[in-house]
């Protein structure tokens, strides 16, 4: 591949059209163009605006409550500032701002700014003629943010059940979240999320080795492909193929991420106690028949 | 090479399908007669029927034996053995009473200093169990090692591997000899290996405020992000050849532009099929550095990461902290260990 030739390609696909709107409001999509390297589109500027109303509220927040009021010395405690939850007492209604109205905002701007970022993402599948794989992934990604945020809050009645957004915020919210279901690792899907991510990362860094330790071993590529075939059937008695493996890696990270999903709606709707959770384990396998 | 646009858009070299692979092995490797145990057990095989939409290109079998890989299983075979057994011993050898407790029975380490255990049943199996464990993980990088000899491949994996191995000791080796007792590994059981989890970041004030734990979580989710971005790529450009890898990195073809072009316009940045891959190795290997260190690091940078994260500016102080309660007491503690109450046969 010379430059020349991505480029060439580059200014192939380089045009307007193709998108999900095109043709269908006002005859065209207005917003159809890149800016330099970036292809922006309607979604993005959706998706601009939403990360600019977004930090507008974190910046105001943060200043009304103090975080920055050492402003002049230049210390912006970016690590201890947070933008908290409303009290209980707003339940699922709208907060003033500098009480919980600043989360509320931060998390629907955010919201809004992640979804438009997964739009321009499909507008982008659809002008290089790809597969919308990529843009599914994200949305699964999402939808363990929308979990926390939205999904769980609503099913609670009280958008204080959401979590606090800040460096230390959040780490303190997930530690309490934890200890208020009694012991998070007995949740199953916190146990299945975590494996699927650890065993996620020894498949990613299963497969990076497999290519960066074959590529340009040989002239015919072929040949460099039947050592990585032959190199995990010896191995470990199977292969699972150039195909395989990404198709694995993908699978994968959907079940873990909605394992992240079903961990976190669980935790209070459904689920007070993830340690009396398995107490109906006992009782199960004592009663099987062929145990009595 | 051509470029030529039809009528299904602009094809640079156009898709080249390469023909299904053999089931072949390239020539034996001179390392393969001077390894007593150098044998290929079993045939390559297929499963004809979940082929086509299931396993693809998948391959089964052979399977190389060799010193190290049989070393590697025996090892661990007999280390699981006696973990049974010695779980098995605890149920007073009741195997539906394993089979019931099976998450709850474990082995434990000896709560005294770094000796040898006094009998097996105050920590012996679990050294034992420990050190067998060690020696299989070790022949496996043994086994790695030949195998990138063996089959001409750079040895990315095995040091890869050693990342892992290297927090694999620093939970059961190097941080417990540290700290003075085996009590700081962990026991060897289903809700044992949680339940040290959960009491190991509360013994060293919270890890989530140890900075290295912090780390490890964002290199765990950005190896997930890799790992689903790169995924979502390729499969979404297979159809045009992108995974074929190792042969789009020497040329590229239609579907690795696509996939470049598809991130560069997405966040003004794209890797190469080369280069993609050295970011899927050195996540990972982020992750288990960071995991080396947020183990080691307990003891040595601080007894409380909570206070540790205050005093540097990472945390926020919630409420007075005593520091002469948190900070100056004894590091290692004996625990009394109570077995689950069992039924009596």
């Amino acid at each position: 591949m010379t430059a020349l030739e991505f480029a060439n390609a580059e200014s192939y696909y380089r045009k307007p059209g193709k998108t999900l709107l095109d043709r269908t409001i006002f005859g065209g999509d207005l917003f159809d163009t890149w800016v330099g390297r970036f292809y922006v589109g309607i979604w993005g500027w959706i998706c601009l605006a939403a990360i600019f109303a977004a930090l507008s509220a974190v910046l105001l927040s943060a200043h009304g409550n103090g975080d920055f009021r050492s402003w002049q010395s230049g210390d912006y405690d970016l690590l201890r500032g947070a933008v908290n939850t409303p009290p209980r007492q707003y339940g699922l209604g709208v907060a003033p701002f500098y009480q919980g109205g600043a989360w509320q905002l931060t998390v629907i701007f955010a919201t809004i700014a992640f979804s438009t970022w997964a739009l321009r993402e499909v507008d982008i599948c659809r002008k290089l003629e790809m597969g919308y794989h990529v843009p599914v992934m994200f949305a699964t990604a999402i939808s363990a943010w929308a979990s926390v945020q939205i999904v769980r809050p609503f099913l609670m009645g009280c958008w204080c059940e959401g979590m606090d957004l800040g460096f230390t915020a959040h780490l303190t919210w997930t530690s309490n979240y934890g200890w208020r279901f009694f012991n998070w690792y007995m949740n199953p899907w916190h146990d299945l999320a975590l494996t699927g991510f650890f065993i996620g990362a020894l498949f990613t860094m299963m497969h990076g080795s497999a290519i960066l330790g074959t590529f340009n071993t040989d002239r015919n590529p072929k040949v460099e492909m039947l050592r990585e075939d032959n190199f995990w059937r010896d191995y470990v008695g199977y292969s699972i193929g150039e195909y395989g493996i990404h198709r694995l890696l993908y699978y994968w990270g959907i079940f873990t991420l909605i394992n992240c999903d079903f961990m976190d709606i669980t935790a209070g709707p459904f689920i007070k106690d993830y340690i009396a959770l398995w107490q109906w384990h006992w009782p199960w396998v004592h009663n099987l028949p062929w145990l009595q | 090479m051509a470029t030529y646009i039809d009528q299904y858009g602009i094809r640079v070299g156009g898709p080249q399908p390469l023909p299904p692979k053999p089931l072949e092995y390239a020539e034996p490797s001179p390392l393969d007669g001077s390894d007593p145990l150098g044998v290929r057990i079993g045939k390559p095989f297929t499963i004809p029927f979940l082929q086509d939409k299931l396993l693809v290109d998948g391959q089964f079998g052979t399977f190389w034996l060799g010193t190290f890989g049989t070393l590697s299983i025996a090892f661990f075979f007999a280390g699981l053995v006696m973990w049974a057994g010695a779980c098995l011993a605890q149920v007073h050898g009741h195997l539906e009473l394993f089979f019931q407790y099976f998450a709850n029975v474990q082995i434990l380490p000896p709560d005294g200093g770094l000796g040898y255990a006094p009998t097996l049943e105050s920590g012996g199996w679990w050294q034992w169990c420990v050190g067998l464990f060690a020696l299989s993980v070790l022949c496996w990088l043994g086994r790695a090692f030949e195998h990138c000899r063996r089959h001409k491949w750079r040895p990315w994996l095995p040091f890869g591997f050693i990342v892992p191995i290297m927090w694999m000791g620093a939970v059961y080796f190097f941080h417990p000899v540290l700290m003075g007792t085996w009590a700081e590994a962990p026991q060897l059981g289903w809700y044992g290996d949680l339940d040290w989890a959960n009491n190991f970041s509360i013994r060293w004030g919270n890890f989530y405020y140890n900075p290295f734990h912090q780390w490890a979580i964002a290199s765990l989710f950005g190896t997930s992000l890799l790992l689903g971005a790169h995924a979502g790529t390729i499969l979404a450009t297979a159809s045009e050849g992108s995974h074929h890898e190792v042969a789009e990195i020497k040329e590229l073809h239609s579907g690795s532009i696509k996939a470049m072009l598809f991130w560069k316009w997405t966040m003004g940045f794209n890797a190469t099929p080369k280069s993609i891959h050295v970011w899927l190795w050195a996540f990972p290997a982020a992750l288990g550095t960071a995991c080396f260190c947020g183990i080691m690091a307990n003891g040595i940078f601080t007894d409380n990461w909570y206070v540790w994260g205050v005093d540097h500016g990472t945390v926020k102080q919630y409420g007075p902290i005593s520091r002469d309660a948190i900070l100056h007491r004894p590091l290692a503690v004996p625990i009394e260990v109570d077995q689950p109450g069992l039924p009596r046969p």
